[in-house]
């Protein structure tokens, strides 16, 4: 192989952040919940997972985070200093220093509710900050600093001082973001960061994450295929633990039908419900 | 085949008459045993009964001189009580993150739920005894024994409060790259504080009625003061013993409800 050839190559394999291989997990009964996922995921992509409740959707982003581990087959993940992690096999310190650079925003936030919402946003920095000053001192100024910063850019700065669990759901959901963003991750995972949100604060929600894709990577798993096609620019579809489709953000009526089959009119219901008079 | 009979009301009634009649039976016969075990003598009572009220008359007025004797050792008592449960309750969050199955693995959590059962199967005052006879008498065997009493209650507590945590929100601060011990701080503590700082306050309580009960067996404090009068016949002073103790304990008990209200509306967020 000649030299070029070997650049050119590393070069595509470090493009990808994210490099699912045929993962599969079944649970303990030996029944098969993921049955061979394969995607992978490139700078500047925001790429909605999409399918019916049971296709596997959340058990993948916890396999990209490396929370849970698949049965068999890879995720290869490349980190700021290009260096390639099998975060499938990594453990301890190599799981902890992969992990620091993966930010998740959960379905149900997540947050410590008795904790300020700035104090919720540092935590995203926990990993990287010096051990015994994190159970001794604490964040500093420079640090809250930042975190404000970052609530600010998502209107939220004016919480920053209440406790998280005194807070809305979309309000929560912000804080979730910046702390995510203030993490500094090289990819993002969004497990339905719409989930629970009326229409107005979802689609707010999503032109948050839009512009962060270009800097970062973001998948996200969603039940809104209208936003979905909307703002990402790739969509992947999960059945039944199989991704049935991996292509652009334009799904047509018949390929949803497909996917969610009688579920898709319990979705656009549950829309039309949400939807303000 | 057999035929299922169909639900009726009545049934229903006579069927828990049935069941609440004979748990009833049951407990009244259980209790009947054990009074005759224990040789209850209701005539005993009865012939007693004036001879107790005829003591009352020995213990009144209470002896007001001796109640500047006795605020040392009502000191005392508090500091024992206090001693005990800072010391004891910081040995219980160590024990109760160890005793948690959401933070400890399997080994250590049943190693400490072991510990944790055996300490409280000891009385206080069984270990004080036993402390007494290696160290001597005083306070100091008075607060290992009250301490040890706090880990094993408070142990359990604190582990049973950790273990009620959502998961979740700990795997979440895992998913940043957090180490074990920065998911405790930020993410256990913060959430099991207003629980561990109530069940502190109520054994600080509890303390306190032990350790009149202790110092009468060793530990010093007022304890000692209420044994020592009635040992030596001196009832009346007995008496500013017993109101001193009172005043201790009710003052304690309202503290303590106190706070533990406040912390209860607060961990309510």
């Amino acid at each position: 192989m000649g030299a070029n050839t070997a650049r050119l190559l590393s070069f595509q394999i470090l493009a990808r952040m994210i490099d699912v291989r045929q993962i599969t997990k079944s649970t303990k009964e030996g029944v098969p919940i993921l049955k061979g996922i394969s995607f992978t995921v490139t700078k500047g992509e925001f790429v909605g997972i999409l399918g019916p409740s049971g296709a596997g959707k959340t058990l993948t982003m916890r396999c990209l985070n490396g929370l849970t581990r698949p049965t068999s087959g890879e995720v290869l993940f490349t980190d700021h200093e290009h260096n390639l992690v099998n975060l499938t096999h990594a453990r301890g310190r190599e799981l902890r220093k992969a992990r620091r650079q993966i930010g998740v925003i959960f379905q149900g936030f997540n947050l410590v509710k008795r904790l300020s919402a700035i104090d919720n946003v540092m935590i995203g920095q926990l990993g990287r900050i010096n051990l015994l000053r994190s159970l001794v001192y604490g964040f500093t100024d420079d640090e809250a600093r930042q975190a404000l910063a970052v609530l600010e850019h998502l209107n939220v700065a004016h919480l920053a001082h209440r406790p998280v669990g005194s807070l809305s759901g979309g309000e929560q959901q912000r804080v979730a973001i910046a702390r995510a963003i203030y993490q500094q991750p090289a990819v993002m995972l969004a497990d339905e960061p719409i989930a629970n949100l009326d229409p107005t604060n979802a689609r707010k929600i999503m032109q948050i994450l839009t512009p962060l894709a270009k800097e970062m990577p973001i998948i996200g798993v969603f039940h809104q295929p209208d936003l979905v096609m909307e703002f990402c620019t790739r969509i992947i579809a999960l059945k039944e633990g199989v991704v049935v489709r991996d292509g652009d953000s334009k799904m047509t009526r018949s390929e949803l039908v497909d996917l969610y089959g009688a579920e898709l009119s319990e979705i656009e219901a549950s829309q039309r419900i949400l939807q303000p008079a | 085949m057999k035929q299922d009979t169909p639900w009726t009301y009545s049934g229903y009634r006579r069927r828990q008459t049935l069941r609440i009649w004979t748990i009833a039976l049951v407990i009244g016969f259980c209790a009947y045993w054990a009074g005759v075990s224990c040789k209850v003598d209701v005539d005993a009572l009865r012939t007693g009964l004036p001879k107790g009220i005829d003591f009352l008359g020995y213990l009144f007025p209470p002896d007001w001189t001796a109640f500047a004797d006795m605020a040392m050792p009502a000191l005392e008592t508090i500091l024992l009580a206090f001693l005990a449960t800072i010391f004891g309750a910081f040995l219980s969050l160590f024990f109760g993150l160890a005793a948690a199955s959401n933070i400890a693995p399997r080994w250590l959590r049943n190693l400490s739920r072991f510990l944790l059962a055996t300490e409280r199967s000891l009385p206080e005052i069984v270990i004080l005894l036993l402390l007494i006879s290696a160290l001597g008498l005083g306070p100091f065997p008075g607060v290992i024994a009250m301490a040890f009493g706090c880990i094993g209650m408070l142990g359990r507590l604190f582990s049973d409060a950790i273990e009620e945590i959502n998961p979740a929100t700990l795997e979440s601060i895992e998913s940043v790259g957090a180490r074990r011990w920065q998911v405790i701080t930020y993410g256990v503590l913060p959430q099991v504080l207003p629980s561990l700082l109530a069940n502190t306050i109520f054994r600080f309580e509890v303390n306190i009625r032990l350790s009149v009960l202790l110092g009468a067996v060793g530990a010093g404090g007022i304890g000692f003061q209420l044994y020592y009068s009635f040992q030596t016949l001196q009832y009346q002073r007995a008496t500013t013993a017993i109101l001193i103790t009172l005043l201790l304990v009710f003052v304690s008990e309202r503290l303590s409800d106190y706070v533990r209200k406040k912390l209860t509306l607060d961990a309510r967020l």
